[in-house]
């Protein structure tokens, strides 16, 4: 999942303050899954901002609405008649969320909530980690399933530095070495012989090399 | 605390921890005006239910638990305590002063604790009532 964390309140408050009505407008899917921008989270930052508007002794008129998944047009389209009730959107969705928005609603103002942060998952009950940067030629099964372009400090791709300490990173003593984890995977799969061959280095033209990437699915169109 | 008018609690607490009458008295002679929500397990008090009750007025808000331990539902009060933590340093972010929303652990039953309870939050949250805090200077300004 997209995984994002909610921006302070302060930053959100000057970001709203040019306007009297705003909708803050949820994600049902990614956001909501890591406590950012479901629909709680909107019930959340509404009340929070009413609040932090009295204190300043100003008014703010705030609708909430959350959709199923602002990335998709036929899904935020039915926030249109909120939109137009509206000055200004508070989008608690991710990046693309914001964005796909903005290209359906021309002439509102579209405001990020939260930081978009990685993609990853949810490790254990409140903890999200970093497991991927989309960088577009996955090598996974080389490495029994575990990214180091992505989880180690140094995208080493041929072993581990010599600051792997009983299984944690010398970047962070929280974070798991990523090679540590590799090796004991392949041990158990039985395919430490992954390891013996040259690992070229990551060649990122397919991701970094040529701006924004495309993915065009011929198939799907008629 | 406000001239004339009375300061107003609103108690969140676990069915199983608190009754009402008991706590009613134990305000009596205070000048404060409590109102109650009722939840089957503290872990059910939502950090939005916390936030409009200051919306809907209260210059204060407590909620009531078991003690650590004793939930009937083991960690119903744990999670109620975490989500009191994160309400109190939201209303800190916004300029409203977390030490307006406080939780406490009561034995069952026994609601004897009830006025310095209330007491205590009283004094906790100082001399400015909410429905005055707009009329502070914004802050940094004398
Ligand atoms: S190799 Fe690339 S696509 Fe695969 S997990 Fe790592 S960053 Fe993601
Ligand atoms: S300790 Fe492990 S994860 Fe950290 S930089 Fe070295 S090899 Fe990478």
């Amino acid at each position: 999942m997209i995984v994002a964390e909610q921006k302070p309140m302060a930053e959100i408050k000057e970001l709203v303050a040019p306007y009297k009505k705003v909708l803050i407008l949820g994600c049902g899917t990614c956001v909501k899954t890591c406590f950012a921008g479901g629909e709680d989270e909107v019930a959340v930052m509404a009340s929070a901002l009413r609040l932090a508007f009295k204190v300043d002794g100003k008014e703010i008129h705030v609708e909430e609405q959350t959709v199923e998944r602002q990335c998709e047009d036929e899904f935020i389209q039915e926030s249109a008649p909120a939109i137009a009730r509206n000055e200004a959107v508070l989008s608690l969705a991710c990046g693309a969320g914001v964005q796909a928005m903005a290209r359906r609603f021309k002439s509102t103002p579209l405001l990020p909530g939260v930081n978009t942060t990685f993609i990853g998952v949810l490790e254990k009950p409140g903890l999200f980690t970093e497991e991927c940067s989309g960088c577009g030629d996955c090598k996974l099964a080389v490495f029994g399933g575990i990214c180091p372009f992505t989880r180690c400090a140094k995208k080493l791709l041929n072993g581990p530095c010599g600051g792997s300490q009983n299984g944690k990173c010398e970047v962070s003593a929280e974070t798991d070495c990523a090679w540590h984890l590799i090796i004991e995977r392949l041990t158990a799969l039985g395919q430490m012989d992954n390891l013996r061959t040259y690992i070229p280095p990551k060649n990122w033209r397919a991701s970094l090399a040529a701006g924004p990437r495309r993915l065009f699915r011929e198939d799907h169109v008629i | 605390m406000r001239n004339g008018s009375k300061v107003k609690v609103t108690v969140f607490h676990c069915i199983n921890v608190f009754s009402e009458g008991d706590s009613r008295l134990a305000a009596k002679g205070e000048n404060v005006e409590l109102k109650f929500v009722r939840l089957p397990c503290s872990s059910l008090v939502k950090d939005v239910f916390l936030l409009r009750a200051f919306e809907a007025g209260a210059d204060a808000v407590v909620v009531l638990v078991c003690p650590e331990g004793a939930c009937r539902y083991v960690e119903g009060n744990l999670r109620a305590k975490k989500r009191v933590q994160w309400v109190r340093s939201l209303l800190d972010e916004i300029g409203m002063d977390g030490n307006r929303l406080a939780l406490f652990n009561l034995p069952p039953g026994d609601s004897s604790d009830a006025k310095p309870i209330i007491q205590k939050v009283l004094a906790q949250i100082g001399t400015t009532p909410q429905a005055e805090l707009s009329d502070r200077p914004p802050a940094g300004q004398a």
